[in-house]
């Protein structure tokens, strides 16, 4: 033991000198060596940055652009833009077609800046993307929000405006002028409701079928797809519950319960079948004619809106198809 | 006569019984989703098998001739899976009596594998009712 500790010291003693003598020389070493060439390092600014964004999203690039506008904001985040790439972060995602991330984007936007020019566009926003997704209520929701929110009487008309087509395309026609109304006289013209009051008066001209009246008529197998014009189906459903009806009764007139009661069974379930489908054909009637009324009237007189913040006002299209 | 006509009534009665007890089912075990899904399976599964049968032996021996999207076996599953065993048996009849008529030409078309078919899912039929 003691002759293994003899040994330990020894080996320490030559080793510590040698780890000092070798440290200069080490240091000779490095310091000797040419120092590298010192390559410009790439400086992002605030520029550089938003504006790589910008190209991309120009260059329909848009999911990098998104990622390339949230990385501006989380580098610079007192940067005086950060507001625009917040709404180009969303508007990047709406054209991905990427809706919820969209929303959440603009929602974002909308919590953190609460009457700016880029809030109130994103509000709107995120209306058409409610719209895309079918999903009116929230539409509306997020519009009465805004008419809540804003000071700015030609924004908060706009959102009437735009309110008044959610209602039209849901063919809630008095909801819809309700909300037309209340556009101040100064934009009246602007959203030229004289003419769009006066075609949507012909709302009124919509064929429609009535249909609890098809559902009645289809107790006589065939007659309710008469009324909504299925000539054909209702041939077919008149030939089918006809001889459904006269197999069963023949079958159990001659002593064969078993096969009557199946043929009562399917008959049972096409003759329903006929009532429901005159009901739901009368609702596609309608469904049919109120889309088309409504497509002409939004050739005819909806004003397509694209809000430019900068200008602060409306860019106005619109067409007339005869 | 009268045992005949009462015949055909307890039919249709134990038909509706039948379809709503099922109906009610589904809805008393919407409460544990596992069961429900067990149970929507077991039931499912059952109420489905002619159309699979029906599918797997002999449209595919006899061939796909529905000019209709989603085919009429499809679409009778899925108003099955979607309402229930009753209102699933009369959107069944009633798209069995629109198949291939007036449809064809009120509907939009659709190509499917190069052919024209109509497009006619169960959202088309039961709008209405949501």
């Amino acid at each position: 033991m003691r002759i293994r500790n003899i040994c330990f010291g020894s080996q320490l003693i030559v080793l510590v000198p040698l780890f000092f003598l070798f440290i200069p020389f080490s240091k000779s070493f490095a310091g000797s060596e040419t120092p590298p060439d010192r390559k410009p390092s790439v400086m992002i600014t605030p520029d550089k940055q938003f504006n790589y964004a910008e190209n991309l999203f120009s260059n329909n690039d848009y999911s990098t652009a998104a990622m390339e506008y949230k990385r501006f904001i989380y580098f610079f985040p007192e940067d005086k833009r950060v507001e625009r790439a917040m709404y180009q972060t969303g508007l990047s995602y709406y054209h991905q077609g990427d809706f919820k991330a969209a929303v959440d984007s603009f929602q974002k936007l909308v919590d953190e800046y609460a009457d700016t020019d880029y809030a109130i566009k994103s509000y709107f926003k995120i209306s058409e993307v409610y719209m895309k997704l079918k999903a009116l209520d929230s539409a509306i929701i997020n519009l009465n929000n805004l008419i809540v929110v804003t000071h700015d009487r030609d924004v908060r008309d706009e959102a009437y405006y735009r309110l008044g087509w959610i209602y039209l395309e849901m063919a809630s026609w008095e909801k819809g002028r309700q909300y037309f109304s209340k556009i101040s006289d100064k934009n009246k013209d602007k959203y030229r409701l004289e003419k769009l009051a006066a075609e949507l008066e012909k709302e009124k001209l919509i064929p429609q079928k009535n249909p609890k009246l098809a559902g009645f008529l289809s107790v006589i197998p065939g007659a309710g797809y008469l009324y909504t014009e299925r000539y054909r189906d209702a041939l077919i459903a008149f030939l089918i519950n006809g001889a459904l009806i006269y197999a069963a009764y023949e079958s159990f007139d001659s002593e064969n319960p078993a096969l009557g009661g199946l043929l009562a069974f399917v008959g049972v379930g096409f003759y329903a079948g006929n009532i429901y489908g005159a009901v739901t054909s009368a609702h596609k009637y309608n469904r049919k004619k109120t889309g088309l009324f409504l497509e002409r009237l939004k050739d005819n007189v909806k004003i397509n809106l694209s809000a430019d913040v900068k200008n602060k006002g409306v860019c106005l299209s619109f067409q007339f198809v005869f | 006569m009268k045992k005949r006509l009462g015949f055909i009534f307890c039919c249709v009665i134990l038909n509706v019984s039948w379809s709503n007890a099922s109906a009610q089912q589904e809805i008393n075990l919407a409460d544990n989703p596992k069961l429900s899904h067990e149970a929507e399976e077991k039931q499912g599964s059952l109420l489905l098998y002619p159309f699979k049968l029906y599918r797997d032996y002999i449209s595919s021996a006899d061939g796909d001739r529905c000019p209709m999207y989603p085919t009429c076996s499809q679409y009778c599953m899925d108003a099955i899976k979607k309402h229930g065993p009753l209102t699933g048996w009369i959107m069944c009849s009633d798209r069995l009596m629109r198949c291939g008529r007036d449809e064809t030409h009120l509907s939009a078309p659709v190509w499917i594998n190069g052919e024209k078919h109509t497009y006619d899912p169960v959202s088309n039929n039961d709008f209405w009712r949501q």
